[in-house]
């Protein structure tokens, strides 16, 4: 089964995050691999160590996303691609699953595995619009998966209220949720026999795709700014006998917060 | 106002490569999520978790600087930030890394034969198989050259006698590597053995009372009649020198490691320092305890970058063994040193094992007497510098 595994590398959300002159400023940041792809390059391992095949990861950004599809490699994943082109920077979700579309198709794959959405953005619009390009099914937010046999996955996936059990022939494309597996941490092994697996630096041209169908002039959704979050006000504290401070606190929900209204 | 961090105090990251970085962060992920959760619990009820084990064979962490036989061969850098990492989380568990993999390890690697490392690498490089190294005796510390354990040659055989002490490992080891004089009384007559559990003779009795190292198995190697086949002899082994060689391995990793220790201290103290309210304000806010943290964070810094260089010699193969000296005596008795000064700035809540330096600061009581105690180093050096010897 060969599976292709798109992963975002993301600033490291428990750091501070700075926003200057309307950006997030990128400097001096450590990224990481957003955490639903993780679960994403899990579930593809877990499918090889089973029906054997090859992992190929894959990664659109600057110098520093290298970092990341080497871990994806120590962790296990046989082949990275990173489509690393100044003029594929602030593409839009179609943008990006645009270029991935034209990696995937570089050769045979069965399936595409991603995360439900990036870490950073939240957006979870690259996926869906990759099955599009790719005429392929798909199933998000996927919390359990199965397959006795190689053209066909068992699926639970996670809604409002429950979950849904689905079957699905292959090829397609499948979104997963964290709760999928436990991504594994890559032994010392794995990162010593990264550093000897192919990882191909590709441009747009090498995809035959020209710099004005992506990045920032094929966006057809552009980001206008950031803002930082506003700060939150100091709680307020109450000191003295129980049934005083909580007859003031009920007061200020009830007249201030308004939370009974 | 960002605050910095140690890190950013020394440009560390700036220093490491691809794989080095991705070497420390994993380390540090297993550290989080398997170790600190438990660890305190673990010292305080004098256990072990062995469950963890297996897993650090399946990270590769055992013997993983040596090469072939299921090791992972990484250089020393990466060594010692995963030991780093390892101890952040508690000295006994790092302990048990170096045990395992620089001292048990690496003298079957380094002394033994082919049979003996096909035999034992591999299943103790997956943790399958418990490795411990007795050198030191009841009488016999900082000098192994006096010891008393020794190996008769009978027929197709070796009678082993003598008593080992202070063996991390020892009362769970399937394997031991005990160094005995063979038929004479003299340092070059000293060899390696491996004897292996269920050898009659052999008994492992767990050293009853610590206050120190109580996450980890310490014990006795009781000899008495062991009789061992002659191929259980290191074959290259060969006078005091071949356990020597053993410890000056472990101790480039054991300095790492204790700043680890002391990483894990002056976090805690400083994000105490930090919330921690007297006299209307933080005690962080105070000239006297930033001063302290300043002193800790200073030290620090200085530690990882003489074992970063040092490291980096070693790597090269231009290392000399009063250059591991001072990095093992100095990082050691600052870390003890900082874990004595956290555990102060946390004031009463210091001696609570809800906050870490107090059981680092004892740990690395152990850590400062063990690998040569640094008195013993000082005088390594000092031979070094003088010419004269001053043992």
């Amino acid at each position: 089964m060969n599976i292709v595994v798109p992963i975002k590398s993301v600033i490291d959300v428990e750091l501070n995050i700075r926003v200057q002159e309307g950006k997030i400023a990128k400097d001096g940041m450590s990224y990481i691999i957003s955490k639903w792809d993780e679960n994403a390059i899990e579930a593809a391992l877990q499918l090889k160590e089973k029906h054997g095949g090859e992992v190929t990861v894959v990664s659109v950004g600057p110098d520093r996303a290298s970092e990341s599809l080497r871990k994806a490699l120590a962790m296990g994943a046989d082949k990275a691609v990173h489509v690393n082109d100044p003029a594929a920077e602030d593409s839009d979700s179609f943008g990006f699953a645009k270029i991935l579309a034209k990696v995937a198709q570089r050769g045979p794959f069965d399936l595409i595995i991603t995360g439900k959405q990036a870490q950073d953005t939240d957006m979870g619009g690259t996926g869906p619009i990759l099955a599009e390009l790719l005429g392929l099914p798909q199933v998000y937010n996927v919390i359990k998966l199965e397959s006795d046999e190689p053209s066909t996955l068992k699926l639970n996936r996670l809604g409002h209220q429950g979950q849904e059990m689905v079957e699905l022939k292959l090829p397609a494309l499948i979104a997963a949720n964290d709760s999928l597996n436990e991504p594994r941490l890559a032994s010392l092994r794995g990162i010593m026999a990264a550093k000897k697996k192919p990882l191909d630096v590709l441009k747009l041209a090498d995809l035959g795709l020209s710099p004005d169908e992506v990045g920032a002039k094929g966006a057809r959704v552009r980001t206008l700014e950031f803002q930082p979050p506003k700060r939150r006000a100091a709680g307020k504290k109450f000191e003295g006998d129980a049934e005083e401070v909580t007859r003031k606190v009920m007061d200020l929900l009830a007249n201030e917060a308004k939370i009974f209204a | 106002m960002d605050t910095l961090t140690l890190d950013d105090l020394s440009g560390l990251p700036g220093l490491l490569t691809e794989e080095e970085a991705l070497i420390r962060a994993t380390a540090r992920a297993f550290v989080a999520e398997q170790v600190l959760p438990q660890i305190a619990d673990h010292f305080e009820r004098k256990t072990f978790p062995d469950e963890l084990v297996p897993e650090l064979g399946a990270l590769g962490y055992l013997g993983a600087n040596l090469t072939g036989y299921g090791c992972a061969g990484v250089n020393m850098v990466s060594y010692g930030l995963m030991l780093q990492e390892i101890e952040y989380g508690d000295s006994g568990l790092r302990s048990f890394v170096s045990v395992q993999g620089s001292l048990a390890m690496y003298a079957i690697h380094r002394f033994g034969s082919e049979e003996q490392k096909q035999a034992h690498l591999p299943p103790m490089a997956r943790g399958q198989q418990i490795g411990c190294f007795g050198l030191t005796e009841p009488d016999h510390g900082s000098d192994p050259g006096g010891m008393r354990t020794f190996a008769r040659t009978r027929g197709n055989t070796f009678v082993l006698n003598g008593t080992k002490a202070w063996i991390t490992n020892s009362p769970v080891a399937d394997v031991a590597v005990v160094w005995a004089k063979l038929d004479e009384d003299s340092h070059k007559a000293v060899r390696g053995f491996i004897v292996e559990r269920g050898s009659k003779g052999f008994e492992t009795p767990p050293m009853k009372s610590k206050m120190s190292m109580r996450a980890s198995h310490t014990g006795e190697i009781v000899l008495s009649d062991c009789v061992v086949p002659k191929e259980s002899m290191l074959p290259l082994s060969n006078g005091l020198g071949s356990p020597l060689a053993c410890l000056n391995q472990a101790r480039m990793g054991i300095a790492w490691g204790a700043i680890g220790a002391a990483k894990a201290c002056f976090e805690s103290a400083l994000a105490y320092a930090r919330t921690r309210t007297q006299f209307g304000k933080p005690i962080g806010s105070k000239q006297l305890i930033q001063d302290q943290l300043v002193e800790m964070a200073l030290e620090i810094t200085k530690a990882d970058l003489m074992n970063l260089h040092i490291s980096r010699l070693k790597d090269a193969g231009k290392v000399t063994p009063q250059q591991v000296s001072m990095c093992k005596k100095n990082s050691v008795a600052q870390a003890l040193r900082i874990a004595r000064m956290a555990r102060a700035i946390h004031g009463a809540n210091g001696i609570s094992l809800e906050y870490c330096p107090v059981r680092h600061m004892l740990n690395l009581e152990s850590v400062y007497t063990y690998e040569g105690t640094n008195e013993v180093h000082s005088l390594i050096i000092g031979q070094g510098l003088t010419g004269f010897s001053a043992f």
